[in-house]
């Protein structure tokens, strides 16, 4: 039986409940759905991305004035516009204190993108920048900002020059570009896979939703389908919260990039270490199976933090300490982001071309093909090669396929490190995994406050 | 029904229907060419806004006419019958005349979505189109084809810039002319009709093909790209001969409700209206299609047909096994024919007969008219500004199926649209556009201009982002303020009604807002009053709405050279920009691979030449004498 009331004009207000005013209701339900990502207000590190002494981390929006509530601890009135304030940064959640730093009360219209605008000044860790980033992230109505967007809402606002424009397209440009490489590499990890999942099943939701409510009643779309929704979304929900708390990924979010040293024993993997920290972090010795346990040293390559694992050569070995040394080798390779495999070149077959097959040979034995993507070749002790072969090997490396980037390194003599540390810097996996994670954690959350309003 | 009248002699082609002071007029502010959905309300629509206006039609008989199905609005469509009617457009009224079967689509949905639908009488929805222009002021109707579209040769210091001067008629003794042209020529443009193996030139079975020479004129001189679509239309049925028994009884709503703002009750009392049937097709059906496939011309044309009013052989041959429904739909009060909804097919007509009685309702069903396929040309509309005129002509308007779109409402509201800046345009007023913020119409004119179609275009909710604000309910405040204070095509009557609806609402929103009470106690005192979630969706739609319209409100100049601005922009982007020609940033920002850097670089182009261009502005104040660009560059300063 179809509805036989004639039709009425809705009347577009909520009905409130307790008592409340209407009014302060409707306040109430503009918060309450503030937690949406299209509720304007956005956040970003200012501050270019590496390490620095002091980071910059910008809002613009409505929701700015709450974050400067809630994270500078100002419960009173608002410090005076545009003059620098020293407080304690606090996680409006967790009342845990982030960092002691300035913060700046732009009020509309006097400020960079003509909005309300806070910025926090805060110190260049990546841990306290990370840190304060996720906390903007669960003030309600904020979100991260897109590429542009800051200068774009102060163009909008008729704050920037023409000259000021110029050349912005262009950082614009690099900055998705840059992002777009991530995304694909991204793409194709395990991570990658079980985001594009969710996107695939939210994308089916939405089509669904859509159909129902874009064709009649009376037009054969199946019954339950709205159920079925439902069950997804709530399914999705779980997987979310559930990634979220997940602390080992939470740790590497946290701890930055893994690189670990692997090879076989005796190839000078602890000198490696050594090497790039500057410092003796561990012991070495001629004697095979010095390093037997898993030693982590955290540096910073490039401005980014990453932690750097010496491991137990891999070999056979009837040593029950060693063996679980080995173990725990193989176990770190294939948790890593990055692994440095380390050769002692003076093992390689004189025959460069036998060499290549050589090491084909050798790094299936240290680490599944898959793993063979994130995997950089050092080949140490070059000084004990002939000046010669060590040409012919750089030659046919370059040109041979299937095989990682190789470096030919010698740690005694200091040769090669300089490219090799070049190498690793700019490997884009050690730039960029830390902030786009950052970002996509922030952005898994919103998903999640949004699934709580549907 | 597609009624076979005797063709006209020639000595009565010119037949002028009304205002015999105009049959020696030879100039007009509007030629409207088409009597159908879009041509009816670009005429209606032209004069309201004050122009001397010609509307030239092929039979003044088939003005109004329902070339196909007997039913207007339905889900998204119903939005944009209701968005006409805001606007004082016809096809509501007519609807409201004409419905006998009324009934709300999507009721167990929110009222955001509903859609207002009626089967109409074909007989009164045509008697009310036809009396409702003859009683329209400044409007000449005139029976005749026309041969030729008559335009300026390109201005050299504009090239490939022309001007729409007017037509000639096929019996052409004198060209009319015009300062703008609207084309709503429907499937009439090279149209082929296809029954069975037999092909022949036509837009509609019964009515002469249009002249060649106008599709040529777009296409050769004007160089407008083209292509190609299909469509059909199903056989009619004699109603006697079907066994209504066999079929579901769909009873329409017991209170109809009425299209029209201005209407409180429709025409058709409640109990006076005829159900519809609902039936199912059977295997008999795909077995009959998979055999006459052969003698079947139109089904394997490679043009693409109406994805979601698919012929039945699409529907067979696409979902293979399944039973599929069948509509049976009254022809009017009279009529003594059904509409079966769904069956649209192409196949020899003894097959038509064969595979109808395969349905059981229909086993001894007789076949009144045979179903056919139409082919028909269309004019990619990316080619079209947002006030629907072809950016390269000025004074040339498109509405209707030559842009791509199916269906009639879709029609109409183009139809409106175009008649309302042709109008504007010939009285040097400011063309106007309708953003999609804040109606359906801005919606579908935003997708043609836009994106364009690789398909036939209809409307859905969900091609409306702002879907929650636009509403069936409040077209009229939508739309008919603007309509009248700034677009001039809204009566004053109908003006002075939507503000007092509006002032009341504010008023009872006021008092109600000044209440607390519990949602029992509400829901106790306010029965039947729609208690929505839309208020906190609409409030945060509003900031997206304003974002969006700032960026809607910076124009990029439809003569731009994309290769050789002294921006920023890669290949691939500045072919794309090329390609489409956006009008407006915020529709450049929603193209397909335009980055947000070179939206910012666009950004920065638009900032820097709006200052110049408003500096030419003030030295120019003669509009006539200026391009588009600058008119809309004039918009938007206001």
């Amino acid at each position: 039986n179809k509805p036989t009331q004639n039709y009425i004009r809705p009347c577009y207000f909520l009905i409130p409940s307790r008592g409340t005013p209407l009014s302060r209701l409707l306040c109430n339900c503009d918060e309450v759905s503030a937690g949406l990502a299209s509720a304007d207000t956005i956040f970003a590190l200012s501050s270019g991305h590496g390490r620095c002494g002091v980071a910059v981390v910008r809002v613009s929006g409505p929701a700015s004035v709450t974050s400067l509530r809630s994270m500078a601890g100002l419960t009173g009135s608002l410090p005076p516009p545009r003059k620098a304030l020293l407080r304690s940064i606090t996680d409006p959640l967790t009342r845990e204190v982030l960092d002691r730093g300035l913060v700046l009360w732009f009020p509309a219209p006097h400020s960079f993108t003509g909005e309300d605008s806070v910025e926090f000044h805060i110190h260049g860790g990546p841990a306290v920048i990370t840190a304060v980033l996720e906390a903007l992230g669960s003030v309600p109505g904020m979100r991260p900002a897109e590429a542009g967007e800051f200068t774009r809402r102060a163009f909008q606002a008729g704050k920037l020059g023409l000259t000021e424009v110029e050349g912005l397209g262009d950082l614009i440009h690099a900055e998705t570009e840059a992002q777009r490489r991530l995304a694909l590499r991204q793409m194709s990890g395990e991570l990658g896979h079980l985001y594009q999942d969710w996107s695939n099943k939210l994308k089916r939701c939405l089509a669904y939703v859509e159909a129902f409510i874009d064709f009649s009643e009376d037009e054969l779309i199946e019954d339950g389908v709205l159920n079925q929704v439902d069950r997804v979304v709530c399914n999705l929900q779980t997987e979310m919260e559930q990634h979220l708390k997940d602390k080992r990924k939470g740790e590497r979010l946290r701890s930055g990039v893994q690189v670990v040293i692997a090879g076989a024993t005796n190839a000078g993997k602890s000198s490696l270490l050594n090497s790039i920290c500057q410092r003796p972090a561990a012991i070495v010795s001629p004697i095979a199976g010095t390093t037997r346990d898993v030693v982590e040293t955290a540096l910073d390559i490039g401005g980014f933090p990453v932690l750097l694992i010496d491991t137990a050569g891999l070999r056979d070995s009837l040593d029950v300490v060693e063996r679980e040394g080995v173990r725990r080798a193989r176990e770190r390779v294939e948790q890593a982001d990055l692994t440095l495999v380390v050769v002692d070149c003076s093992n390689l077959p004189i025959d460069t071309q036998q060499a290549a097959a050589f090491l084909q040979e050798h790094l299936k034995s240290v680490m599944s093909t898959q793993k063979q993507n994130n995997c950089l070749l050092v080949l140490n002790k070059t000084d004990l090669l002939p000046e010669e072969q060590r040409q012919n090997l750089d030659m046919e490396l370059r040109q041979v396929s299937g095989l990682p980037p190789a470096c030919l390194i010698s740690c005694h003599s200091n040769e090669g490190l300089q490219d090799f540390l070049t190498a690793l810097h700019g490997n884009p996996l050690v730039s960029t995994v830390i902030y786009c994670n950052r970002i996509s954690s922030i952005k898994i959350m919103k998903c999640d406050t949004i699934f709580a309003i549907y | 029904m597609l009624a076979k009248k005797t063709p006209l002699l020639q000595s009565f082609r010119s037949l002028v229907f009304r205002h015999a002071s105009h049959l020696s007029r030879q100039q007009y502010d509007v030629i409207v060419v088409g009597g159908g959905h879009a041509g009816t309300e670009a005429a209606a629509a032209a004069a309201r806004v004050g122009a001397e206006t010609l509307l030239v039609t092929q039979k003044k008989n088939t003005i109004g006419a329902l070339s196909c199905n007997p039913s207007l609005g339905g889900i998204g469509k119903g939005q944009l019958v209701k968005e006409v009617d805001a606007l004082d457009g016809l096809c509501g009224r007519a609807g409201d005349w004409a419905g006998i079967h009324f009934s709300i689509l999507n009721r167990s949905k929110g009222p955001a979505v509903w859609g207002p639908r009626a089967q109409l009488d074909r007989q009164r929805y045509r008697e009310f189109i036809q009396s409702e222009l003859l009683s329209t002021p400044r409007l000449t109707v005139l029976e005749g084809s026309v041969e030729e579209l008559l335009v300026t040769e390109p201005n050299p210091e504009e090239p490939g810039q022309h001007r729409v001067k007017g037509i000639c008629l096929a019996n052409g003794n004198h060209p009319i002319s015009a300062s703008s042209v609207v084309l709503t020529t429907g499937t009439f443009l090279s149209g082929s009709l296809f029954v069975g193996q037999t092909t022949s030139p036509g837009g509609r079975i019964g009515d002469a093909p249009s002249s060649p020479g106008l599709s040529q004129t777009l296409r050769e001189r004007l160089g407008l790209r083209t292509g190609r679509l299909r469509t059909g239309t199903p056989p009619r049925i004699v109603k006697d001969s079907v066994d209504l028994s066999e079929a579901q009884l769909h009873p329409p709503d017991s209170h109809p409700t009425p299209f029209s703002f201005l209407n409180t009750h429709t025409h058709c009392k409640p109990e006076e209206q005829l159900p519809c049937y609902l039936t199912f097709t059977t295997p008999g059906v795909e077995r009959v299609v998979r055999e006459s496939l052969h003698l079947n011309c139109h089904i394997q044309q490679d043009a693409k047909g109406p994805r979601y009013c698919p012929s039945i052989e699409s529907r067979v041959l696409r979902f293979p096994g399944r039973r599929h429904q069948v509509w049976l739909e009254p022809e009017g009060m009279a009529s003594d024919l059904l509409y079966p909804q769904g069956l649209s097919m192409t196949m020899p007509p003894d097959v038509q007969l064969r595979l109808i009685r395969e349905i059981p309702a229909m086993h001894r069903a007789e076949i009144h008219t045979p179903g056919y396929g139409v082919q028909y040309d269309f004019v990619c509309p990316t080619q079209l500004s947002p006030a629907l005129q072809v950016k390269s002509t000025q004074g040339l308007f498109l509405a209707g199926q030559i842009n791509g779109t199916t269906g009639y409402e879709e029609a109409a509201a183009q139809g409106l649209w175009a008649g309302v800046n042709a109008a504007r345009w010939a009285l040097s007023m400011p063309l106007v556009a309708l953003s999609r913020t804040e109606s359906y119409i801005g919606v579908l004119i935003d997708d043609l201009v836009s994106r364009g179609i690789t398909e036939p275009y209809r409307m859905f909710t969900s091609r409306a982002e702002y879907r929650t604000s636009l509403r069936p309910d409040n077209a009229d405040l939508r739309l008919t303020l603007k309509g009248f204070e700034e677009v001039g095509c809204v009566s004053s009557l109908r003006y002075q009604k939507a503000v007092r609806v509006r002032d009341k609402l504010q008023e009872a929103l006021a008092a109600l807002e000044a209440i607390a009470l519990s949602s029992a106690k509400w829901r106790k005192k306010l029965p039947g009053i729609h208690m929505t979630v839309y208020k906190s969706h609409c409030d945060l739609q509003k900031k997206e709405i304003e974002r969006v319209q700032k960026e809607e409100n910076m124009c990029l100049s439809p003569d731009l050279d994309y290769f050789s601005l002294p921006i920023s922009l890669s290949e691939e982007v500045r072919e794309i920009l090329d390609r489409v020609r956006p009008s407006t940033l915020g529709a450049a920002s929603r193209l397909q691979g335009i980055t947000p850097a070179a939206v910012i670089n666009l950004l920065h182009y638009v900032k820097y030449t709006g200052q110049k261009e408003r500096g030419i502005h003030r030295n120019q104040p003669n509009q006539k004498e200026q391009g588009e660009e600058q008119r809309c560059q004039h918009d938007c300063e206001h």
